[in-house]
């Protein structure tokens, strides 16, 4: 693989432990509102059978579905593109607005668009896109990509977006307060909506039996984006069709109230059909999709419908950050999906884990998530793909555990290191010893203590 | 193109799993018939509307509402209202051939079909915004719905708008709108440090009516 693997990029992030210690907390805490949520609906775990159930049917009838949208929106005067991979619908995305002759479009929040690369294609091409979802503005002026599909920005002090929008908003230097920033924001943000003629949104759910989707969002911005442009682009991974519009009633009370805690969120858009003298598309995208739905064991990961659940919850995640995964959608639900798209390169991501099982736990959908991470690492190793670290590792140990002789002379040594030159373990070279200490050692081992105790 | 739309067809119906069946939704309690006797959710509705930065008026009717928003909003600027009752506040009754004239709007007021008292949320479908921008792009938003018309959750949502919601044309519900959206609370960001503030983009305050006939103002004056 190239660049920095998980560990080393979760290193760098763990450099600063007060803002680790931040960022586990802030993410606790919004764990802890979704679970206030849950709790407040007596049928939840019927919720999340019935969501899991819905996109289970979804998967053995996708391209029935997909036909279904396709006929059902094209009837209502939305115009349906499909696109193979992240390049096809970069090219569909461009050629809409080069037909427009437009070099500036606003954008709301889409992780396929963050996954196709789009922002960075279309800026080589010479268009200017504004992220509009107040977070996702943060990381474009601060040069990064989102480190959390739900909350783009939650790496970042609010004395560091205050920094940025200083330099990039001309606000005064040192303010940080939210209220402050946020209404500048707005303002910085309304002119680009008034001005743009096109919009382009992501998808939360696309209603195969009426042709329509839904877009939600806190701040409005995809409405804002979309109403006031004359061309309106949506672009969605193949997965996001659900069969009835009556299904919405189930995953719109699973989706905020797990990603946030919120019982909606504050807009549930129905886009059907363009206003009068507007066009709207609609990108199908697989990128990989298709291939996936083939795996048997790691097809559910496809029923995702990206709440961050499993972000919030995870110990791993929350002591890492999001940046450590290298790959649009981070945590543990980005693990188990980047393999699929690059085996090689993500190859590190389903050992970001403790396997602790909580992210399933969570789940809205119910992906087996902590188990699909467990057997990536099987396909992962042999393959052959493992980090050269871990794969001596193993190897050392199945020849210690599998040599009695070796397994006790082994431990011995250990103990008398750890007793009578802490320094040898208690040091840099071994991990273990990185944010916490050697436990104490005892004089001897359970077979030594045995052997002697046993009449 | 179509050999994209072929070629992702083909894979992904020779990789679909075995067929697996649709559950049963539950049955909507207390989707009852627009305006019908049934247990009174608006209690319910109203705290959770308060709880997600909303507020909410129970008033008898239109009069009420045009003296409650004039003391709310005494600089607002320019009101637009889809109810001609209002008319004595508002700019009612029109078209706009272009969104961009509503930029500098300061309050609307909208005629909603119901309210969810499970989230807050009142649906509204694009007849009733007057533009599909309005809702997004004025200073503050007002929704008016009748008191009984608030169903238990998004489940009964559904099943209202499917069997309630008349079409434009005034058929069926099936085709009741080209944009519809529920709307919950005021437009809201915690995206600087978890840190709640409202008016993102749309709406920094939103107010729902909720109309119940049989009021008597004799108390409010």
């Amino acid at each position: 693989m190239k660049g920095k693997d998980h560990a080393a990029l979760a290193d760098e992030f763990n450099k600063d432990e007060p803002r680790v210690n931040w960022h586990d907390e802030t993410l606790w805490w919004v764990r802890q509102k979704r679970d206030k949520a849950a709790h407040k609906v007596p049928e939840w775990e019927e919720l999340r059978e019935m969501a899991s159930r819905i996109k289970d049917n979804v998967l053995s009838n996708l391209s029935e579905y997909l036909q279904q949208f396709e006929a059902a929106a094209t009837a209502n005067g939305i115009t349906i593109h499909w696109a193979a991979d992240a390049a096809e619908h970069n090219a569909i995305v461009l050629s809409i607005l080069r037909r427009h002759e437009v070099d500036k479009m606003v954008k709301s929040k889409s992780m396929l668009t963050e996954e196709c690369h789009l922002n960075e294609f279309l800026l080589a091409q010479g268009i200017d896109v504004v992220d509009t979802d107040l977070g996702e503005r943060v990381v474009q002026l601060a040069g990064e990509p989102p480190s959390h599909i739900v909350l783009p920005c939650i790496h970042k002090k609010k004395e560091e977006i205050g920094e940025i929008f200083h330099e990039h908003l001309g606000t005064p230097k040192g303010n940080a307060d939210p209220q402050f920033l946020t209404h500048a924001a707005r303002l910085h943000l309304r002119e680009k909506f008034l001005t743009r003629r096109v919009a382009l949104t992501g998808v939360n759910f696309a209603v195969a039996e009426t042709g329509e989707f839904v877009v939600c969002t806190n701040e409005g911005n995809a409405d804002m984006g979309a109403h006031l442009a004359d061309v309106h682009i949506a672009s969605m991974g193949i997965e996001k069709i659900i069969p009835l519009r009556k299904h919405l009633g189930v995953f719109l009370r699973l989706l905020t109230r797990s990603a946030t805690g919120q019982p909606i969120t504050t807009y549930s858009s129905h886009f059907k059909k363009p206003r009068p003298g507007q066009e709207m598309h609609v990108v199908f995208v697989d990128n990989g999709r298709s291939t996936h739905l083939g795996r048997t064991d790691f097809r559910s990961s496809l029923k995702c419908i990206r709440c961050a659940a499993c972000f919030n919850t995870c110990p791993v995640y929350r002591r890492s950050g999001g940046h450590s995964y290298h790959t649009a959608v981070a945590g543990p639900i980005g693990s188990i999906l980047a393999p699929n798209l690059d085996r090689e390169k993500y190859a590190d991501l389903p050992f970001a884990s403790t396997l602790c099982g909580s992210c399933s736990n969570v789940c809205p959908v119910k992906i087996d998530i902590h188990e699909q991470l467990y057997k990536w690492r099987q396909v992962i190793v042999q393959g052959g793909t493992a980090p050269f670290a871990k794969k001596a590792a193993m190897k050392t140990m199945n020849w210690v555990l599998s040599n009695p002789s070796v397994y006790h002379g082994a431990g011995k040594a250990g103990r008398w290191f750890m007793l009578n030159a802490p320094f040898t373990v208690n040091n840099g070279l071994n991990p273990w010893y990185k944010q916490r200490d050697m436990p104490g050692v005892p004089k001897e081992s359970f077979g030594e203590w045995y052997k002697k105790n046993k009449k | 193109m179509s050999s994209s739309r072929d070629k992702i067809l083909a894979t992904v119906k020779g990789n679909q799993p075995e067929q697996r069946a649709l559950p049963e939704l539950p049955v909507a309690a207390g989707a009852a018939a627009p305006g019908a006797a049934g247990t009174d959710h608006s209690g319910a509705f109203i705290s959770m509307l308060e709880s997600i930065g909303g507020s909410a008026y129970l008033v008898s009717g239109y009069e009420r509402i045009a003296t409650i928003l004039r003391e709310q909003y005494p600089r607002v600027g320019r009101i637009i209202s889809g109810c001609p009752e209002l008319a004595v506040i508002a700019e009612t009754g029109e078209r706009y051939a272009d969104p961009h004239v509503l930029e500098d709007v300061g309050l609307a007021v909208l005629r909603a079909h119901f309210g969810v008292a499970e989230n807050g949320a009142c649906w509204i479908t694009e007849d009733r915004m007057i533009e599909r921008a309005l809702p997004f792009i004025a200073q503050h938003l007002a929704l008016v719905i009748r008191c009984q018309d608030i169903v238990v959750d998004m489940h009964a949502a559904y099943e209202w708008i499917e069997k309630y919601v008349p079409a434009a044309s005034g058929e069926g519900g099936a085709d009741s709108y080209g944009f519809a959206t529920f709307i919950a609370g005021p437009s809201k960001t915690a995206d600087i440090e978890q840190s709640l503030v409202l008016g993102a983009h749309g709406p920094r305050s939103l107010i729902v009516f909720l109309i119940d006939e049989g009021l008597s103002d004799a108390g409010f004056y």
